[in-house]
């Protein structure tokens, strides 16, 4: 009888131990967050850090990767706690604009550089590199009527392209522009008349203003400040309204006629 | 100890990935992501390098035995490898690849050697669009010329095919979609996987199951090795040099690196050596690892990844800590390159030539049954993988529709080598957007 006692006294406390981990499980709250980038590059690398940050805050994240389209088709229609990684100069080709509703944080900004090749010193006409998404009326405004406009894929291919000496510039990214600078071949300088690159965080069906405190500590982690100084990236900070407003201001001028 | 786990996990990973026709180097990385988080810099690029070595050596095996490339470089060697087929020789087939592709490696060490310097200095040549142009322009001419017993007339035809199909999506030179048809599934082009199995396997299965001579994929003559070492040393030498240094230079061709070795080298031979198989099949598979070596080069020296497989590697190793700003340190690049990687580089491609030959047996054992069965696994195996791989890349509806077409397709072909279609649907985009600069450069 004694035995048996002791079974159900032992059982009980089993279900109940039981029951309190589960309610513990049940408390964390749940999150997506979805990788839209291509392995390697920035989106991929920023997006690990804050799905680490917040499976370190206690979240339970799962994760969703891909396409870039198939990722705003998903954060659009999703009725889950979402968050992702973006960038204002993506805003108008994937119809997916920075609003109260979905803005949470901009990481950091660049501005877009203009490298000039070593060996194209002295040349009247130019050639110059840019981005197929970028707006080539604007780049004609900035470096002049006199220049043949060369579109490639991807800054990747602007950077192979200038230093395999098909042009003799390119507007390019702040990242390739500095690969470009230690190599030797060329000078670079920010331009203060192209769009400036803001990288932010987008979310939904979430608390805002909760989820922008629990994001910004993670963009202070040290993993982040490492990843923001070695790429030398430059952290606004500001009010949340503030920033909305600059980057509604900012993506305007991404749009491409 | 590390870094013999390393290669190890490599080398396993190259030689399951190498006799599954279709996987490549790229979908076996995405595999072994789990693994490759663990990794440091060094670990990841053995791993790396061992799996696409190893990968040349047993892509060469379903080539050869049963007609199936292994990955698209693997083509030449599903022409010529038949040819030995034929004539019950695949074994013969099978051991000069092994040893044209140890070769192909040792010539490319020692040429990076050589070239080490220069190879700093120059190597953005390599990425000029002048350079790019002549290239396409040589494979575009390739193709139509020497495919199809030179038949012009179909051979431009799979040209403007493969391109038709590289058309939808994006392109290389504009903001603009194009032909998606409202399908934003096609926003992303046309998928590889399907395009591969409909060309490329299903004429090779119709072929195995309509074939009358139920061994034809079955070699019964054996040979020794020290047999196959002769045929080598008295026929293929030269065939091997060649071979390693084509290979080599367009290892370095972004994009296509491998591919491009392969068939370049493979069409040199081909005018060289119109009616020897063997060397043929030599100088395509020495190319092929050679070149494999040089496509390292760029990523290792300047940081630049410059095939779809390295964009993976590249990824876990700047996760691991690598600086992205490789200009920086070339020095330190090409001091690791020959102090840490080379060894085992070595030394891969030897194990690669031991483990060929006693597995080509095995898998010989695995396809021994009956000739209906092999087909009937093939086709299983190629649907799940397509399936798979769909399901992966969230356009499953658009890779089984497509899967069904280009069979379709490719069984009307299947009498026809279907190459330059294969060539032109992957490099259609990239070649489209050269030609386009070179115009305006």
């Amino acid at each position: 009888m004694l035995k048996l006692k002791n079974y159900m006294v032992a059982s009980v406390i089993a279900v109940l131990t039981l029951f309190s981990f589960n309610l513990k499980a049940e408390t964390k709250e749940q999150i997506t967050v979805i990788f839209n980038g291509k392995p390697g590059g920035s989106f991929n690398s920023r997006t690990q850090l804050y799905k680490d940050g917040l499976v370190a805050a206690g979240y339970d994240v799962s994760e969703e990767r891909m396409k870039a389209k198939q990722a705003v088709k998903l954060f659009k229609e999703t009725d889950k706690p979402t968050i992702m990684v973006w960038s204002n100069n993506m805003v108008h080709r994937y119809d997916l604009f920075h609003n109260s509703e979905n803005f949470i944080m901009v990481e950091y900004q660049q501005p877009l550089w203009i490298c000039t090749a070593n060996s194209s010193k002295g040349k009247d006409s130019m050639t110059v590199a840019h981005g197929k998404f970028y707006n080539v009326d604007l780049i004609r405004q900035i470096i002049g009527d006199n220049v043949t406009l060369v579109p490639y894929k991807n800054s990747s291919a602007m950077l192979k392209g200038i230093l395999g000496g098909d042009v003799d510039m390119m507007v390019n990214n702040q990242g390739k522009s500095f690969k470009y600078m230690a190599s030797g071949e060329g000078t670079c300088e920010p331009s203060t008349q192209l769009p400036i690159m803001q990288a932010t965080v987008m979310g939904t069906n979430l608390d805002i203003a909760k989820i922008r405190n629990v994001i910004f500590d993670i963009s202070m982690s040290t993993d982040f400040i490492e990843y923001h100084t070695t790429r030398k990236l430059e952290r606004p900070s500001s009010t949340w309204e503030k920033e909305l407003a600059e980057v509604q201001t900012l993506e305007k001028a991404w749009k491409v006629d | 100890m590390e870094h013999l786990i390393a290669v190890f996990f490599g080398l396993v990973a190259g030689v399951i990935t190498g006799v599954i026709p279709g996987a490549g180097v790229t979908v076996a990385m995405i595999v072994a992501t789990p693994l490759l988080l663990s990794f440091d810099v060094v670990q990841l690029l053995l791993f790396y390098m061992s799996l696409a070595s190893m990968v040349q050596f047993t892509g060469t095996i379903p080539a050869v035995y049963l007609g199936v490339p292994g990955e698209t470089n693997s083509l030449p060697a599903v022409i010529e490898g038949t040819k030995f087929n034929k004539h019950k020789l695949s074994k013969l087939a099978i051991g000069v690849s092994a040893i044209g592709s140890v070769i192909g490696s040792v010539v490319a060490v020692a040429l990076t050697f050589s070239l080490i310097v220069f190879l700093t200095s120059k190597i953005t040549i390599f990425f000029s669009n002048n350079v790019k142009f002549y290239l396409y322009l040589f494979i575009i001419i390739f193709c139509v010329c020497l495919y199809n017993r030179r038949n012009f007339l179909i051979n431009i035809f799979l040209c403007v095919l493969g391109f038709t199909l590289s058309l939808p999506g994006e392109n290389d030179i504009s903001y603009d979609l194009r032909l998606t048809f409202g399908s934003e599934d096609l926003e992303y082009g046309i998928p590889l996987i399907p395009v591969l199995i409909g060309f490329l396997v299903v004429p090779t299965m119709a072929k195995m199951y309509t074939s009358n001579d139920s061994s034809s994929f079955l070699p019964s003559v054996h040979l020794p090795f020290q047999k196959v070492l002769k045929y080598f040393r008295k026929r293929c030498v030269f065939s091997a040099v060649r071979g390693s240094v084509v290979g080599y230079l367009c290892g370095f061709v972004p994009g296509v690196s491998t591919v491009l070795s392969t068939n370049a080298s493979y069409g040199l031979e081909k005018k060289i050596n119109p009616l020897k198989p063997g060397n043929k099949l030599v100088a395509s598979e020495t190319a092929n690892n050679s070149g494999q070596f040089a496509s390292m080069l760029p990523l290792l020296l300047i940081g630049i990844p410059i095939t779809g497989s390295e964009i993976i590697l590249y990824s876990f190793l700047v996760d691991a800590g690598w600086s992205p700003f490789q200009f920086d340190n070339l020095e330190n690049n090409a001091d690791m390159i020959f102090k840490q990687i080379v060894p085992w580089f070595v030394l891969v491609n030897v194990v690669g030539l031991i483990v060929a030959w006693p597995l080509a047996k095995q898998i010989l054992k695995i396809f021994r049954g009956s000739k209906n069965i092999t087909v009937a696994l093939l086709a299983v195996c190629m649907l799940i993988l397509n399936t798979y791989l769909g399901i992966l890349d969230y356009r499953v509806w658009l890779w089984s529709i497509c899967l069904i077409v280009f069979s379709a397709l490719g069984l009307m072909l299947k009498k026809y080598e279907t190459i330059p279609l294969i060539f032109m649907f992957i490099l259609g985009t990239d070649i489209e957007g050269v030609f386009y600069r070179q115009l305006i450069i």
